[in-house]
């Protein structure tokens, strides 16, 4: 894990370097996409689902970080959860541009790795170990949905689909799930 | 009020969420884009929810991805087109406002326009406009070879009670060098050792961050940047 030349930095090296890309500095961007892309390329091709078209998502990611790092404020928000929503967005938009989708779902399902229930592979430290213990306090679909709807980018309408419930209930789920989530990490102390 | 007042607060929230979480489609995106644009505080819920939910993105796992690709960003970025493109795109615009900035600068100089003026071709002199980095902080700097001095004039935005705003020089990948604090008002002049002189040539960024008031503690850049841009011969 430790030597495969894409391991993402300690926060503060990322926020330093994201703030150094900012004052136009090429020799940072090199590290910080050195550190970083295998993340992104991997946030990329999960939302995507398509190698070639990830690729090109993933150009375009690292465009938006050189020109927007300026808009980056060190202190409010964390590098990487920056960094991850510039992938997350520009993945996103893609998939919602490339409709209509509904024909997709199940050929994704297809997809190694795409099945809900993502959370299993995840490690079970740090961070994403306290969300997942306040996921858990979830209804377990609810949890998955969740789950679904950030790491694979399904839309409402896919949720719905895939879960076989209404859409409008699956608005409700996700707007309570979301809810419970934030006080859960306010309680455990993830957010000050 | 750029947002109609018939949105709810819990409303606003919970489409801030959505488009955090990413569930909304294509429409539902854009609109939540354009208030992003327009509002800040819905913007900052945005920011938020991202923070919240961004652990979960470890479930992706890491992916590298192939070699060509960090090639063609640098190509797109800093390629041929490399003078016009990116970080630097706004500068021409500040161009023709910052030579009348600096004629202003030359003539508020006083008693040494003159020696300006006459002084050709030493080095080529160079002219750094520092442009805002998301707030409206920006100065205007002219590097004279010959005397190693920075002469910097303020356009806009000043520090707030007990800040101070600090310059910076930034070259390639090493840690930003701290020029001096610069006075609350009007043109500031800073002398450059010799060894950092020599540093000075085209290409090189000028930074300036808010700092607590003396200056960065630390000798590092410890604020956020409020300014930038690039050295420029003239």
């Amino acid at each position: 894990m430790g030597d495969g030349g894409n391991v993402v930095g300690t926060a503060a090296e990322i926020a330093e370097l994201v703030s150094r890309v900012a004052l136009g500095d090429r020799a940072a961007f090199s590290v910080l996409y050195e550190r970083t892309s295998g993340k992104l390329f991997a946030i990329c091709l999960r939302i995507l689902k398509d190698r070639a078209e990830a690729e090109d998502a993933l150009q375009e990611v690292y465009v938006r970080i050189w020109r927007r790092a300026g808009g980056y404020r060190d202190g409010q928000y964390s590098a990487m959860s920056w960094l991850i929503a510039i992938a997350r967005n520009h993945s996103i938009d893609r998939l919602r541009a490339r409709q209509p989708l509904s024909d997709d779902i199940d050929a994704a399902g297809t997809i190694p790795d795409s099945a809900p229930n993502p959370e299993a592979s995840a490690v079970a430290a740090g961070e994403m170990g306290r969300i997942e213990s306040c996921l858990g306090e979830l209804p377990p679909q609810r949890a998955e949905a969740v789950m679904a709807a950030y790491v694979e980018g399904y839309s409402y309408a896919e949720l719905a689909e895939r879960f076989a419930i209404p859409l409008n209930t699956m608005r409700t789920w996700l707007h309570r799930s979301l809810k419970s989530l934030r006080e859960c990490l306010e309680h455990s102390g993830l957010r000050s | 009020m750029p947002v109609e007042g018939t949105q709810t607060g819990d409303e606003r929230g919970d489409l801030a969420a959505e488009y955090a979480l990413g569930v909304l489609d294509l429409a539902g995106r854009l609109e939540a884009q354009r208030r992003i644009a327009i509002d800040p505080e819905f913007a900052t819920e945005v920011a938020s929810w991202e923070e919240t939910l961004h652990p979960m993105a470890e479930a992706c796992g890491e992916e590298t991805p192939p070699p060509h690709l960090r090639r063609a960003v640098e190509e797109r970025l800093f390629g041929a087109s490399a003078r016009q493109g990116g970080f630097w795109h706004s500068l021409g615009a500040w161009r023709s406002m910052a030579l009348a900035c600096l004629a202003l600068l030359v003539v508020s100089a006083g008693l040494n326009a003159r020696s300006y003026l006459l002084q050709e071709e030493v080095g080529a002199r160079l002219i750094v406009s520092l442009e805002p980095q998301g707030g409206e902080v920006r100065f205007l700097a002219l590097y004279e070879p010959g005397r190693s001095e920075f002469r910097l004039s303020q356009v806009s935005g000043s520090p707030g009670a007990g800040r101070d705003f600090e310059l910076w020089l930034v070259e390639g990948g090493n840690p930003p060098v701290s020029l001096g604090v610069l006075p609350k008002q009007g043109v500031a002049e800073i002398d450059l050792p010799p060894l950092l002189a020599r540093r000075v040539k085209e290409g090189a960024t000028l930074a300036i961050s808010d700092e607590p008031a003396g200056g960065s503690p630390t000798g590092k850049v410890t604020g956020p940047v409020v300014a930038a841009g690039s050295a420029r011969p003239i």
